[in-house]
């Protein structure tokens, strides 16, 4: 059985405006809709609404009663951002939040029960929540939107509607609390109807005949009947955080410092959804006027602050913005951070989490280019490479016993090769005799006692840049090298050291 | 008791041949093995491999992870370089720091290949950090690394390198493998304490640790020190013939080990194409 929760905050433009001037709590304001004479009252408080200030008044009336009345236009601004904190508040409880706009937000908390001893207890959490980001809402708890909205709207919170019992609960209440929105309440009543639960009585086919498609949603919802399923909304696409500086920043320092507290924010919010942070975008405003942005592509998932601070600076001092920052705003691209199934008789796993976090840490010392899976590639010469990012296959489930190798040879090579002359001693003019190698640094020096070769290799031929390798294995009295000549530089150089 | 079970289950042929079966006597046949899955067989042989009193206690999963985790801990992680491994007693250990020192060319990236191998080929993950940039992952490829299972790490400085390792140990890799390169080592040296701290950090995570270094840097925080030296190519040909390497002999050598004797001599053999 779907259980749904209903969080709903009365007078929702004046909630939103007291919690960004928390310091008007206390005196008589009002929030107005409209410009000059038009200017009517929306919501007012406590104190405004004792000295019968109420909503639909004009202004002008408004300000006749209360003339020290402080009037406060509605902020599309803070509305939103306090509608973004309600869903957020309810996306802690449960992953599956529908949007309702003004005040208003339902939650599938069905499944909870293990988390609360009872939903009055969750009720009243989600309440203490919505406290906590400065927002008085109410809560109701029934099985459908519609039930659970009119049960947010009474003043008893939380209110919990049982299973089976819609119908009951909602037929004392007046008609106004069915659809507050429309205006068939005022309809019903000139019938002779007062609550609920005499609209539930009527056959349904005669409100329909007179009131049409309205008349039959309106009988349905008055059985405590709400076909309308919760549409959870969709994932978010990205995290944004940032704030206007009140002066500008020259220094590197200050501003991480700021940009510290943001990222922290905006790790906590991912961590709520389950996600991690794929890419992570920052912009800056500059001063006089324009703005720098970069993108930081992250090798890994991670909600690790310290390493994407650590990216953060390594970018800012590669490239610094050039002028004072005024603002900033930081974007994180959510991805799900990578899950692994931990074998219990296998070798041990990473886990996976771990693992990119401590790679973008690596990633942030040391370079991009320095840290990932080592790759062939398709090319004749020897040590080409390439490479990848590191996602290793899982572990096997039952330890393997190591293949013998046997004992190979394995090569150490110079990156770049190591230029050296070649210095022949001919005894006769047929035969090279004696050959020495001597590298500018005179590490790599002697004669040489033995050699193999040539190998001739050739690459990319039919590129503007060729390869023409002819390669000898080489004994000096320091080691055995791999040596070649560049038919196309004219040149000598070590390649690698056996061993 | 096994003649007559023979017989009773042979006892179509009997019929088909003619020859009269010797009347059955009711034995007691013991209940069929029952079918273990390999994963049963796996904890039949950890309580065996436990003590008794440990084994009689080991009663739930929690339990049973810990005792894995002590088994597995117990264990060395084999290079499968014969010499190598009896020097050090079975391979490289778990939850240590083994050096192996020696010039460059005196066979030491082949060890470090075989551990990767070796490590790799058994399901593991494996780190290599490369402080000189030397690795050619064709040759490591030929050497049977499974380089799908290796992080390489290309580090500028040795204290770049040892930050790098401790970093990764704490991440859960069971295998480690610095390589210092060749002489001179970029960054020259770490403090003690650092090399102190990254044997405590190996111990505490389980991870086998190889340090591969030109010459001694470790100090007191390796649990054992090999050195490489004399190593010895191998060609095929003599007089003017044209010659062919093959391979290298090199001299290993138990320079201290916390458990065993020091002084051992051996040496190691690898071949070009073996």
């Amino acid at each position: 059985m779907t259980r749904l929760a209903c969080l709903f905050v009365p007078m929702f433009p004046l909630a939103a405006r007291l919690r960004s001037e928390p310091d008007l709590l206390n005196e008589a304001v009002v929030i107005v809709d409209g410009d000059g004479s038009g200017a009517h009252v929306v919501a007012a408080t406590r104190r405004a609404r004792t000295k019968s200030v109420k909503p639909g008044m004009s202004l002008a009336q408004a300000r006749s009663i209360i003339p020290k009345l402080i009037a406060r236009a509605r902020d599309t601004e803070c509305e939103r951002t306090a509608q973004e904190a309600l869903v957020e508040v309810a996306e802690t409880f449960s992953p599956r939040v529908e949007d309702a706009g003004e005040g208003l937000v339902f939650l599938d908390v069905s499944g909870l029960e293990r988390h609360f001893p009872s939903e009055e207890d969750l009720g009243k959490a989600a309440l203490r929540a919505a406290d906590d980001v400065g927002l008085p809402a109410r809560c109701g708890l029934a099985a459908s939107k519609l039930a659970a909205r009119v049960a947010a709207e009474l003043p008893k919170s939380p209110t919990v509607v049982a299973a089976g019992t819609e119908a009951e609960f909602l037929a004392p209440l007046p008609l106004a609390r069915l659809t507050p929105e429309l205006d068939a309440a005022t309809t019903l009543q000139r019938w002779g109807l007062t609550s609920i639960g005499d609209l539930a009585q009527l056959p349904e086919s005669e409100v329909a005949s007179r009131l049409g498609s309205i008349g039959r949603e309106l009988h349905y919802a008055a059985r405590g009947i709400d076909p309308r399923p919760l549409i959870p909304r969709p994932l978010p696409q990205e995290f944004r955080e940032g704030m206007e500086l009140e002066w500008p920043l020259v220094a590197l320092d200050p501003f991480l410092f700021i940009a510290s507290a943001a990222l922290d924010r905006l790790s906590k919010r991912m961590e709520i959804q389950g996600f991690a942070c794929r890419r992570l975008e920052l912009t800056m405003n500059l001063e006089p006027d324009g703005f720098h942005a970069r993108a930081i592509d992250l090798p890994a998932p991670t909600r690790d602050v310290k390493t994407m601070l650590a990216l953060l600076r390594l970018d800012l001092e590669k490239t610094p913005p050039g002028a004072p920052v005024t603002g900033f705003s930081l974007v994180a691209h959510p991805d799900r951070p990578r899950r692994a199934q931990l074998s219990l008789f296998g070798p041990a796993a990473l886990s996976p989490e771990k693992l990119a976090t401590t790679i973008a840490k690596l990633v942030s010392m040391l370079g991009e280019d320095r840290v990932g899976m080592p790759m062939t590639v398709d090319s004749h010469l020897p040590d080409r490479y390439t490479l990848g990012a590191f996602e290793p296959p899982p572990p096997p489930e039952l330890r393997r016993t190591p293949r013998r190798s046997g004992g190979l040879l394995a090569v150490r090579v110079f990156r770049p090769p190591v230029p050296v002359e070649v210095i022949t001693r001919p005894s006769r003019p047929d035969e090279p005799g004696d050959v020495q190698i001597e590298s500018l640094s005179g590490e790599i020096s002697g004669e040489v006692r033995h050699c193999a070769g040539p190998w001739k290799v050739s690459d990319e031929w039919w590129s503007a840049t060729p390869a023409s390798h002819a390669y000898w294995d080489v004994e000096l009295a320091s080691g055995s090298y791999r040596v070649y000549r560049d038919e196309g530089e004219e040149g000598w150089f070590v390649g690698g050291v056996y061993g | 008791m096994k003649v007559s079970a023979s017989a009773r289950a042979l006892g179509t042929q009997f019929s088909l041949l003619d020859l009269r079966p010797a009347p059955l006597r009711p034995v007691l046949v013991p209940d069929p093995q029952p079918v273990e899955s390999p994963v049963r067989e796996d904890v039949r042989r950890l309580r065996e491999s436990l003590q008794g009193t440990a084994a009689a206690k080991l009663m739930n999963a929690t339990e049973l992870l810990r005792a894995l985790d002590k088994e597995r801990r117990d264990e060395s992680i084999p290079t499968t370089l014969a010499p190598f491994d009896e020097l050090l007693g079975g391979g490289l250990p778990r939850g240590k720091m083994v050096e192996l020192t020696g010039r460059f060319g005196a066979g030491r990236f082949s060890v470090v290949l075989s551990a990767l191998a070796a490590a790799t080929s058994m399901g593991e993950a494996a780190v290599l950090i490369d402080l000189g940039d030397h690795l050619d992952p064709r040759n490591a490829q030929e050497n049977g690394v499974d380089l799908q299972r290796v992080l390489w790490i290309r580090p500028k400085t040795l204290k770049q390198a040892v930050m790098a390792a401790e970093m990764i140990t704490a991440t859960g890799f069971q295998l480690v493998v610095l390589d210092a390169g060749r002489y001179p080592v970029r960054g020259r040296r770490v403090p003690d304490a650092a090399w102190v701290r990254l044997a405590r950090s190996a111990e505490a995570h389980g991870t086998a640790m190889l340090i591969s270094t030109p010459y001694p840097a470790t100090g007191t925080a390796s649990e054992a020190v090999v050195s490489a030296d004399r190593s010895k190519m191998l060609w095929l040909g003599r007089g003017k013939s044209p010659r062919l390497l093959t391979g290298a002999t090199t001299q290993l050598r138990l320079e201290k080990h916390r458990h065993r004797k020091p002084g051992a001599v051996t040496t190691l053999k690898v071949l070009l194409n073996p």
